[in-house]
């Protein structure tokens, strides 16, 4: 199936947006679970796209904008998910794949802007210095004007513009190929989740890891639920725990503080 | 020069419902220089321009000082912005209000990150994903309604942020060590469950003992040792290489793509 020229400018429109909400990360409807469906919407393929968000969602979901740090780009690895797997046919899984060079491209324009927009500060400084507030409010958000513009145009271009490229070197691929592209896309998940652990694992939290880990290999439940109930149970214990821990440490201190006061007075007779 | 305890006007319940709602900007002028500080400071303006009346300077000097470098939690933002207009209000001098900000933003995100980036979005991408795999709409409905109200949580959390106080903040500092515990309790648990339920590493490859029998490496093997041993162990190596030799996130995407086409082409996936 093909992308239609209203389609790519609606889609280009919904890049806009969600890119504004990115920069802002307002609404998180520029999380590929949102961009997905959306778009899945927008091509007529509702199903298509919500399926294609929860993968997508998933395989991002360690790769965060945390201190600083640009990831691949979630707008559009979701919607050139969806693009491809409606317009060549494949599953949304291979799609993921074929959808990073477009995310990894996107990732690096934002690296290029956050260095850039650097050079609007020293006037920023001057409309504040003049008192010229109004000015000094529209130079600051014009950096999000430019982002949401960028979005509208690459996503054009790489929806429609390359749909027909996409096409003729999706489908000319060997199916070990289109395969190899369709298992990546089920162990992606592992590089998110390799991450997030790099930001929150200690060696104390490795009990709760595997915790986690085995409940959801053995309790067959359509979604994560009960293990999400097991953590949370797990949470109030050590919450609990803590305080309690805290309470007797500052009860001990007090004590301390007083038998030493008692030995100073003791001496001083 | 106008004294700097010079009368100020204190902020209605309304003003620091805007800045929670204002708080939104936060990153609006984003940039490598000094990150947050466009953005903080425009949402910033509209209360100081209301403690500052008719002090010129003082408003002036206000969003100078607000325009010095700063990055932190999006969803902590607004706290600090409440926390800070009250001692703008007060008329603590101005290094004071400096100094607490620059000192607290740094610890303070890294709790509001543990528990936005690295445990609210696991948690709800993974029960969310889990219903749009299926095709289910309630999957995206659900996670625009629970990042909905993460938006709207901005508002009480200006407010406390307003009403804590000085004071408050040891006290604060003393609580969060024990809930970014707990919270990190939570979500190893959770990307635990995660690693089994998402990664998805299959080995097709099965060992020909006699013309008519055959033994799955995978059934036979690696699920009778423990189920979804593989996605774990690729997972550590993952984290592996991200913690101890330092790899870049895409440099890893791009590995674990050119080895599921490799085992894809060699027929073991």
């Amino acid at each position: 199936m093909t992308v239609t020229l209203v389609q790519g400018i609606l889609i280009a429109l919904f890049a806009l947006i969600a890119g504004i909400d990115f920069w802002l990360e307002g609404f998180y409807i520029f999380r590929p679970m949102i961009v997905c469906t959306v778009t899945g919407f927008l091509l007529g393929d509702l199903r298509l796209g919500i399926v294609a968000g929860g993968l997508t969602e998933l395989a991002f979901a360690g790769l965060t904008p945390v201190g600083g740090t640009q990831p691949p780009n979630p707008i559009m690895a979701g919607i050139m998910t969806v693009v491809i797997a409606h317009t060549t046919g494949h599953s949304p899984a291979t799609a993921i794949g074929l959808s990073l060079p477009f995310s990894i491209l996107m990732q690096y324009i934002i690296l290029f802007f956050y260095s850039i927009f650097s050079v609007f500060t020293k006037k920023a400084d001057e409309f504040v210095a003049k008192g010229e507030l109004r000015k000094f409010g529209m130079l600051v958000l014009l950096p999000t004007v430019i982002v949401a513009f960028s979005y509208a145009i690459f996503s054009f271009l790489s929806v429609y513009g390359a749909q027909a490229l996409m096409k003729s070197l999706v489908n000319s691929m060997p199916s070990w190929l289109s395969h190899g592209f369709t298992i990546a896309g089920g162990i992606l998940p592992a590089v998110g989740f390799g991450l997030l652990l790099k930001s929150m694992l200690k060696a104390k939290y490795v009990p709760y890891l595997l915790l986690g880990f085995t409940a959801a290999c053995f309790i067959k439940f359509g979604n994560l639920m009960p293990v999400a109930i097991l953590g949370a149970s797990l949470a109030w214990i050590e919450y609990g725990r803590k305080r309690r821990e805290n309470d007797i440490d500052k009860k001990f201190k007090d004590v301390e503080n007083h038998l030493e006061n008692v030995g100073g007075e003791e001496d001083g007779i | 020069m106008v004294s700097k305890k010079g009368k100020r006007n204190t902020l209605s319940t309304r003003d620091i419902t805007k800045l929670g709602l204002l708080s939104l900007f936060n990153q609006a002028g984003m940039n490598y220089q000094r990150m947050q500080a466009d953005g903080w400071a425009l949402a910033m303006t509209p209360a100081l321009k209301k403690i500052y009346a008719e002090d010129k300077t003082g408003l002036t000097n206000a969003i100078k000082a607000n325009l010095q470098f700063i990055n932190t939690n999006n969803y902590i933002a607004p706290l600090l912005m409440g926390l800070e207009v009250s001692l703008e209000e007060n008329g603590e001098d101005r290094s004071t209000i400096d100094s607490l900000r620059v000192a607290l933003f740094g610890p303070i995100a890294g709790i509001g990150d543990a528990i936005t980036w690295f445990t609210i979005l696991p948690i709800v991408a993974g029960i969310t994903a889990s219903f749009a795999k299926q095709g289910s709409i309630i999957g995206p409905l659900a996670f625009f309604v629970v990042y909905f109200a993460m938006f709207l949580a901005r508002v009480p959390i200006a407010h406390l942020g307003y009403s804590a106080g000085t004071h408050a903040i040891s006290k604060i500092h003393e609580n969060s060590a024990i809930v970014a515990h707990a919270a990190s309790v939570l979500g190893c648990t959770v990307i635990g469950g995660l690693i089994a339920t998402y990664v998805q590493i299959n080995v097709v490859t099965k060992i020909q003992v006699t013309a008519s029998h055959s033994i799955s490496i995978q059934k036979q093997f690696f699920d009778n040792i423990f189920p979804n041993i593989l996605p774990l162990g690729y997972t550590f190596f993952l984290y592996w290489l991200l913690k101890k030799k330092n790899a870049n996130p895409v440099t890893l995407i791009i590995l674990t793509f050119l080895l599921s086409i490799l085992l894809s082409w060699m027929g073991v996936l």
